[in-house]
């Protein structure tokens, strides 16, 4: 019942506000008239529509590992489009299945992260005093450190597991989000309808929630963005090391460590998962940068 | 310049915590692995007798604060542990491979530079033309593409086809470094080219270059000479940034093409289960990240005196 109500009231705030909805509206009626917002969505929609046919799609199951020697090594043909690895699986039918893997590893990772970052850097930004002092301290930290190096450290010591990826690149990619959303919340924090709504008897998190968060969607949004892009980055570099990814999923990643091996021989095993990589990250990158352009042209350039 | 001594010296003070940060990350990597950290610390084949001396040296029986305290006493004197496959001192052969990587990423940034920079200026004088846009999608691309599959083609195209380069290793002489740096540079270049580009584009727009523009001076002279000038700084001080970079790039490039660094000596501990030196290595590569920043920042402040006083 409680949760209800509070629902309820974030509802009503919606609409007094301009807040989560109209703010969602603006990103999308802004976006759409980007070339590039369009471009990047439509190579989302059709990977992300990859991913989650893949079970259906009439391609073999990577997952039921037969190894048939005869198969083996064969270059791209009509019967195997990306040819076909060591033992003889299908490269096309790996590589599809990898985009299960490497989607839903990035954005777990990444909702995990801007959920630590929005908190800590909320929490800084809109107490201020001795919470933000050691916060902003611990985001800073964080944010000197190249997210790969951190994301590795964790990813050797926890070992090699779906888990473990999404945890290490969590820990070490939150403290862009906690960054912005401090940042934010400062600025946020002055204006005056925050204010009046205090001397209307709002509570604390009750601003945060309805006024301050929602002010920061336009920024998250881009950020999220480049960020799934960035993970997916670094999920392949991992399994490529042999610290992501466990070699019995197929993840873009280990298909190229593996695929390394044979690059005298078989230079479609290398290749295809790349370019599938390449396409995926390329449309994330685009969705963030053309937001950022349509959103705020000032945050040209801030991204590391 | 009494200032600007001040200022490093300030700086120098806030790269301890970052210092003790990664420490705390390495060390607590010992009790992020499963089950026993002691195992993690012995080599394959070992008694029981070995388990306890190891528990024993690294106080792994005192609390977590006075093991960090000795982690701490014991990187202070150079030691860094043993590795559990070659039995050798983790220090000696981290700083054996240092050298190595320092090479390629020294070569590494000057290929991006060399590319960034004029490829930058080129985007922003033209602003607008086909060979912007071009330079806009080459960014893009490579800025998209990890680092790892660029090598991979790379190595495809100029080793396993054309036989132009050797695969890898370093004993090739010139002819080996020649592919992990370029991959290094290239990826690097799109952040570089981004830069440089809105950093000339604004520093075009501002009055002095208009004023220099109408009291006659050679377009040639305004851009080179007087716009360069100050457009290339912001590039230049970001070299912390590129060094964060390239120390996340040199692990995956130097696996590729077998460069004998320490990347290599890490992807190669991992899979060995060598856990101390996965840790040493780990460390000495955060402490490139300290020092770029740190570059970074003196350099900044060199070239603009308005920093020192924040």
């Amino acid at each position: 019942m409680m949760f209800h109500k509070r629902l309820n009231n974030l509802m009503i705030s919606w609409k007094s506000s301009g807040g989560f909805k109209q703010t969602a509206l603006e990103i999308v009626s802004r976006g759409s008239r980007n070339p590039m917002v369009a471009l990047g969505t439509s190579i989302i929609i059709v990977m992300v529509a990859l991913a989650l046919l893949a079970p259906f799609l009439p391609i073999a199951d990577p997952t039921l590992s037969v190894i048939d020697v005869e198969e083996r090594l064969l270059p791209p043909s009509g019967r195997h489009w990306f040819g076909t690895d060591n033992v003889g699986q299908d490269v096309f039918s790996r590589v599809i299945w990898g985009t299960r893997v490497s989607l839903t590893v990035a954005s777990l990772a990444i909702l995990f992260s801007l959920i630590i970052g929005v908190t800590l850097g909320l929490t800084a930004g809109y107490f201020g005093g001795v919470a933000d002092y050691i916060i902003a301290g611990t985001i800073d930290l964080f944010w000197t450190f190249p997210a790969f190096l951190l994301a590795l450290a964790f990813a050797a010591a926890l070992g090699p597991s779906l888990m473990n990826v999404i945890l290490a690149i969590s820990v070490s990619y939150w403290a862009g989000f906690g960054r912005l959303m401090r940042g934010q919340a400062l600025a946020v924090r002055e204006r005056q309808f925050i204010e009046a709504s205090r001397a209307l008897g709002a509570k604390s998190w009750r601003i945060m929630f309805t006024h301050v968060l929602p002010n920061c969607i336009a920024p998250l949004t881009v950020w999220a963005s480049v960020g799934v892009a960035d993970a997916i980055t670094i999920e392949s570099s991992l399994s490529f090391l042999g610290a992501g990814t466990p070699p019995s999923t197929p993840s873009w990643g280990n298909m190229l460590n593996l695929g390394m091996q044979y690059i005298g021989e078989a230079w479609w095993v290398v290749t295809f998962p790349g370019v599938i990589l390449l396409i995926t990250v390329l449309g994330f990158n685009l969705l963030g940068d053309g937001l950022r352009d349509v959103l705020d042209p000032r945050m040209k350039g801030m991204r590391r | 310049m009494a200032d600007l001594i001040s200022y490093i010296v300030r700086k120098l003070l806030l790269a301890i915590p970052v210092v003790l940060l990664a420490t705390f990350i390495v060390f607590l990597m010992l009790h992020l692995t499963q089950g026993d950290p002691a195992l993690a610390l012995v080599p394959p084949r070992h008694t029981i007798a070995d388990v306890e001396e190891v528990r024993e040296k690294y106080g792994l029986n005192d609390p977590l604060y006075t093991q960090y305290g000795l982690f701490l006493w014991r990187l202070l004197h150079g030691d860094m542990g043993t590795s559990v496959s070659t039995f050798t001192s983790v220090s000696g052969l981290v700083f054996q491979k240092l050298p190595r990587t320092l090479e390629l990423m020294a070569i590494g940034l000057t290929i991006s530079y060399s590319i960034g920079i004029p490829l930058g200026i080129l985007s922003a004088l033209r602003q607008n033309s086909v060979a912007d846009r071009g330079v806009m999608v080459f960014t893009l691309v490579a800025y998209a593409m990890p680092s790892f599959w660029l090598g991979i083609l790379l190595m495809l195209l100029f080793a396993v086809k054309l036989h132009w380069l050797p695969l890898g290793g370093a004993v090739g002489g010139f002819a080996s470094i020649i592919l992990p740096t370029v991959t290094l540079g290239l990826g690097n270049s799109a952040l570089t080219t981004r830069m440089m580009r809105s950093s000339m584009l604004e520093v075009m727009r501002m009055d002095y270059i208009t004023q220099l523009r109408s009291r006659g001076l050679p377009e040639r002279e305004v851009i080179f000479k007087h716009g360069l000038k100050n457009a290339i700084l912001p590039v230049i001080t970001v070299i912390g940034l590129d060094i964060g970079w390239f120390v996340g790039g040199a692990v995956v490039v130097e696996t590729i093409f077998s460069w004998p660094g320490i990347g290599r000596l890490v992807y190669e501990s991992i899979l060995k289960d060598d856990f101390p030196v996965v840790q040493g290595c780990i460390l000495i590569l955060a402490m490139f990240v300290v020092a770029g920043n740190l570059i970074a920042d003196i350099l900044y402040a060199i070239a603009d005196p308005r920093v020192r006083l924040g």
